[in-house]
């Protein structure tokens, strides 16, 4: 028994060595923490349940059979994150380049389909040079395994990925299809084909930061949701992020008490639209100045600024904030503002959490490059979205709400719950300008008569009132109210029931 | 008494005016440019009549329009404030002839005073004392070279018809004299509408003090002691206080009664100010100019006599005799004011225009703390007008009492939106020499010889950041800990023991939960700080083992940045373990902004004076920006070859926006 014992105790040793300390010493000059410690900052302290620390791989070829390695580079388990139940993997770089094999993966699909039977959010923190080629079609056959269950848990429970090191090839289509992907500057790449394979194919030149790095992936492609200096950064903001996230699409999202009045009445809210229609103001600062204890998380801010997402709580519960950005593009929606927003809507619909949508959108932006890229059908992804989705949805116009635009942004017809609007609001086919060129085109050669018509327009259309009128806005308030008139409005919502027919699932236009 | 009154000025000297109308029941009648359409003194004052655009020529500096007010509202007399037309002359006789009272002095006083040169041949012959000088108009350059010689450098040449800094030059020698006098005479061109300039002696280590005099229609006349405004930056008065910590009851007394003489000269009738420049060394004092207005920091002259000047200013207009002679006239405790501007400086106190995103000055109490402003949360700083947007200004019984409650009063101040110069305000009430009292006009050019930045406010009171740091954090761990849905029975423990770390410096410390806060152990010491602070709040009002304390700050990612006495200074807290972990993580060096040149401030690119691949030497100059109606010359840094020239003049410019690429 003793001998036992202290077996346990020598390869619980080397697991915990993973690659060994040489490896690990070269980790961390690469500015990057080893798999544990990841988990350690990450989890509660103390929380974690370490499962297969003693699984190895079954490979006899390429000399693998004389490399035995505990734990096969993936630290796997459970734990909690300020007491709620978590499922995490994180790839250990330092054994074998952190390379997925036929039972890395297995340790992977095993803590997943605990997740999904208990219903817990599954993180990955990914740091992968690839695939085992020793293992070849093994190995393939691994990742296979786990895409199928991360598309199985999709919509069951959160799935979380955070690229710490390398992620190429087939590997990055499992980040790809959870819900997030988080990565660290400097240290993570995410590519389909390397810079190597990209110069012999294209002859294009790029380096590794510039082809698949943060930056690139949260600015540029919209792949990552954000970007983060350092591991130690990444994993503080990814446990405050988890504190927004239900466990599963039976639960409602967690609730963290507050005392920040939902009542509270922020008078400098009423000066914020400026009188000028063409003068943009910053959407954030309604946000900030309307959530709990100014907490908003925002999700992908550096890609399509024009429209802003992210997470906050209003009255304790969790909402997921989708608002046109007037600051940018004069807030109108384009491809890539209507994908990052139809995406976050359907998150926050799976997962029971409602969403509070605050509209000054002029539009669908024009032009050529939107058509040919087919915003015909990324825009009705966002509108396919809103129209599906069955959680509380709550819509604050605060200006300008044109045409198919004003549809989209969870309007009444799309089941918007509650729409309001404030004083400034104005809820039009389009802008004075346009509509009175084209009602009147007749008088286009006569500005004064032209300018008459805009006013005249103007007073009829360019107000709540209209659409007060037909019953499209259920009110009119205050912007400094908007806070406890959320709020109410949400308290009010919470026992909301709706299901959509059964069908075995929507064909939004992908 | 009048029943209506107008206020020809905007902002806060506007809400100032309104206040005290209020007070005596006067009806109010504002008037105001579109561009402050929605500004607090607009909606203070009873009526309001819209008098043009922003542009000042166009609307507050157009008497027609202002008496046209005047009779559309039937108001009976009009409160100038200062700047604008409150040292107009023919604006003050005009509206008499019109049968609007004018509160201010009579437009022969404004006129004589209004030129500098005649109001130095009237105080000669008041036998007030004058600086040495030419007071002539000078026909050239070169002739003022000549003079400037005769006088001995150094020399000021100086507009007749400028003020507050503006068309005022300094020269040490002839090229300076030369230079300066040409581009003194074409500022005071553009100004003022008036290119006669003078020139006299420069006193060094002056200190600017000025009396405060107030006189009425029956010859009756008192001096209300002196302020202390040596506290400038480019002439601009910063802070001022009264009394002044260097005057001595005879030197008071000397001022006093000589101001009275020159306002005595002129028949002065209202609340009038008679500055001083006084040689730091001897004593000495020039008389230097009068205004025959009323001064921005003319509340601390009320604070310790317990006047209202405006009241008082009213009250003369109305005919009134002076409520008293100069026998009841005391100084009771210190006052002093802090201008709070809309500039950056830690950006070479740029002008910062905006939103005003949060706003909210201190708890006024009377007696103690007092705050002038013409601005409120969620307001507009618009580019028309100067970057004043408020008066911070403290009593107490003694300077070293002032002096701390302004630092409290500072802490207190929240503006968020835009920059303000309140870490430099607040850096000054805490410098030695500030605080010793022995200063002079040249005290921030001399202590801030390169501008100013962020470590030169060093915060002597770590224990209490880093206590705080501890405290924010476990208030906001605590309170994520308190989140619904923990496995039951092994729900989260937020630990005691923490790391603080202020860049490379490492604090262990201990926090734990008491009622109302925490007690924070660090270094040996134990602090108990409480507060009711509500999470995400920018200001933290709290207790530290018992003494009251106020702070602002920020959550930034990991970091909590707070602000305390003038000094930012950011802190992350973590367990031991991940701050030592985080110790492994690589430094990333910031982006190499040097190849750049930024635009320090929103604003309009005048012009590029230089071209593409021209060689620039240190110093030369790069470009101009406009903003809020002053030029900025950027200039480079160190020499270096354009490469690039991004923006094009005549564009708008945002902040960090790249006007020029270096090679």
């Amino acid at each position: 028994m003793h001998d036992i014992i202290r077996q346990l105790d020598e390869k619980r040793a080397a697991a915990c060595l993973g690659g060994g300390q040489k490896r690990i010493d070269s980790q961390h000059a690469k500015g990057k923490l080893t798999a544990r410690e990841r988990i350690e900052l990450f989890l509660d302290p103390g929380s974690f349940e370490e499962w297969d620390m003693f699984k190895e791989h079954r490979c006899t070829d390429f000399g693998m059979e004389k490399q035995s390695l505990p734990g096969d580079g993936v630290v796997t388990g459970y734990g909690t994150v300020n007491g709620r139940l978590v499922f995490v993997f994180s790839q250990d770089f330092t054994v074998l380049g952190g390379s997925l094999s036929e039972t890395h993966a297995e340790k992977i699909c095993k803590v997943m389909d605990h997740a999904m039977k208990v219903g817990a959010p599954v993180i990955g923190l990914n740091d992968s040079g690839g695939a085992r080629i020793q293992e070849g079609v093994a190995s393939l056959g691994g990742y296979a395994d786990v895409f199928q269950r991360n598309v199985m848990a999709s919509g069951v429970v959160p799935q979380i990925s955070m690229i710490m090191g390398p992620c190429a090839g087939g590997a990055v289509y499992s980040p790809a299809m959870t819900d997030f992907i988080f990565m660290v500057k400097d240290s993570s790449y995410m590519f389909v084909t390397g810079p190597e394979v990209v110069k012999t194919v294209t002859h294009e030149e790029v380096t590794s930061e510039e082809l698949g790095g943060a930056i690139t992936h949260t600015s540029k492609s919209g792949v990552a949701d954000l970007a983060f200096e350092n591991d130690v950064e990444a994993l503080t903001m990814l446990r405050r992020f988890i504190n927004f996230l239900p466990a599963n699409n039976r639960e409602k999202p967690p609730v963290q008490p507050t005392n920040d009045p939902a009542e509270r009445l922020d008078f400098s809210l009423d000066t914020l639209v400026p009188d000028n229609a063409n003068q943009p103001y910053d959407m954030k600062e309604l946000i900030i100045k309307m959530v709990d204890d100014c907490d908003f998380f925002e999700i992908q801010p550096d890609n399509a600024k024009n429209i802003i997402t992210g997470f906050a709580r209003m009255d304790g519960h969790t909402v997921g904030i989708v608002a046109n950005q007037p600051l940018v593009l004069a807030g109108c929606l384009d491809i890539k503002s209507s994908i990052k927003a139809a995406r976050f809507v359907r998150f926050c619909d799976a997962f029971n959490i409602p969403v509070v949508t605050l509209v000054d959108v002029p539009g669908f932006m024009p032009g050529t490059a939107q058509e040919y890229g087919g915003i015909i059908k990324h825009g009705a992804k966002l509108l396919y979205a809103y129209a599906e989705c069955t959680v509380p949805k709550v819509t604050l116009i605060t200006r300008k709400a044109y045409g198919g635009a004003y549809d989209v942004m969870s309007s009444k017809h799309l089941r918007g719950d509650v729409n309001l609007a404030w004083p400034s609001a104005e809820i039009a086919v389009m802008g004075p300008k346009g509509a009175v060129e084209i009602i009147f085109r007749e008088e286009k050669n006569d500005p004064e008569k032209l300018a008459q018509r805009e006013a005249e327009y103007k007073a009829k259309f360019a107000n709540p009132f209209v659409a007060g009128a037909r019953g499209f806005i259920d009110d009119v308030i205050m912007p400094n109210e908007t806070r406890k008139r959320i709020c109410r409005s949400l308290a009010m919502l919470r026992s909301k029931k709706l299901e959509n027919p059964w069908r075995k699932h929507g064909n939004i236009p992908l | 008494m009048f029943k209506k009154i107008l206020i020809a000025n905007r902002g806060e000297i506007a809400c100032r005016v309104i206040k005290t109308a209020r007070k005596m029941g006067i009806k109010t009648v504002a008037v105001y440019s579109e561009a402050d359409k929605d500004a607090l003194f607009v909606d203070m004052a009873d009526e309001a009549v819209c008098i043009g655009p922003a542009a000042s020529k166009e609307s507050y500096l157009v008497a027609d329009k202002i008496i046209a007010a005047c009779k559309q509202t039937g108001a009976e007399a009009v409160h100038p404030g200062y700047g604008f037309l409150s040292e107009n002359a023919e604006f003050s006789r005009r509206l008499e002839a019109e049968g609007v009272k004018f509160i201010g002095p009579k437009h022969y006083s404004i006129a004589k005073m209004g030129d500098k040169i005649e109001s130095k041949k009237l105080a000669i012959e008041a036998k007030v004392n004058t600086i040495p000088g030419y007071n002539d108009a000078i026909a050239g350059p070169d002739e003022a070279v000549k003079i400037a010689q005769k006088i001995g450098y150094p020399v000021m040449i100086k507009a007749s018809a400028g003020g507050g800094g503006k068309g005022l030059r300094v020269a040490y020698n002839d090229a300076e004299a030369h230079e300066g006098f040409a581009s003194c005479v074409n500022e005071a061109r553009n100004s003022f509408g008036d290119d006669r300039v003078f020139i006299e002696k420069y006193v060094l280590e002056p200190r600017h003090i000025e009396i405060q005099v107030l006189g009425d229609s029956h010859g009756n006349y008192v001096y209300l002691n002196e302020r202390d405004c040596s506290i400038q930056r480019r002439h601009q008065k910063v802070v001022e206080e009264a009394p002044s910590p260097f005057v001595d009851p005879e030197m008071r007394k000397a001022m006093g009664e000589q101001a009275v003489a020159l306002a005595r000269a002129v028949n002065y009738e209202s609340a009038g100010t008679v500055e001083f420049v006084v040689s730091g060394a001897t004593k000495e004092f020039y008389f230097l100019e009068m205004n025959t207005r009323l001064q921005v920091e003319h509340p601390v002259t009320e604070l310790i006599t317990g006047l209202d000047l405006v009241e008082q200013m009213i009250r003369v207009a109305y005919g009134e005799k002076l409520p008293l002679a100069q026998a009841d006239v005391k100084i009771n405790g210190w006052a002093m004011e802090c201008r709070i501007n809309a500039e950056d400086p830690f950006r070479g106190f740029l002008p910062s225009t905006g939103r005003l995103v949060r706003f909210n000055p201190p708890q006024e109490i009377d007696g103690q703390v007092r705050v002038d402003t013409g601005v409120y949360d969620g307001g507009e700083i618009s580019m028309f007008y100067d970057s004043m947007i408020a008066k911070l200004i403290v009593h107490a019984p003694t300077r070293d009492q002032a002096i701390a409650r302004m630092r409290d009063a500072l802490n207190a101040f929240v503006i968020r939106g835009i920059s303000s110069n309140i870490p430099f305000q607040a850096a000054l009430m805490q410098h030695p020499r500030f605080c010793s009292g022995s200063f002079n006009t040249g005290f921030i050019a001399e202590e801030y010889p390169q501008g100013f930045d962020a470590s030169m406010v060093p915060h002597d009171d770590p224990a209490l950041l880093i206590s705080v740091a501890a405290f924010v954090h476990r208030s906001y761990l605590d309170r994520a800990a308190r989140v619904s849905g923990q496995l039951a029975g092994h729900e989260r423990k937020v630990g005691d023991d923490w790391v603080v770390l202020r860049g490379k410096e490492r604090h262990e410390v201990r926090a734990t939960p008491i009622a109302r806060g925490y007690l924070v152990e660090y270094n040996g010491g134990k602090f108990e700080i409480l507060s009711d602070w509500r999470l995400g709040e920018p200001l933290l009002h709290g207790t530290c083992n018992g003494e009251k304390f106020t702070l602002q700050l920020e959550r930034r990612g990991m970091k909590y940045r707070l602000f305390h006495w003038g000094a930012q200074v950011d802190l992350t807290v973590l367990t031991a373990h991940a701050a030592e972990l985080l110790a492994l993580m690589p430094e990333k060096a910031p982006p190499d902004l040097s190849k750049f040149l930024l635009s320090p401030m929103p604003g309009l690119l005048r012009e590029l004076a230089v071209t593409e691949g021209q060689e620039v030497k240190a110093g030369e100059k790069l470009a101009v920006i406009e903003a809020m109606k002053m030029e900025n010359i950027l200039k480079a840094e160190q020499d270096c070859k354009v490469k690039k020239l991004v923006a094009k003049p005549g564009e708008s410019l945002s902040v960090d926006q790249v006007i020029i690429e270096f090679e």
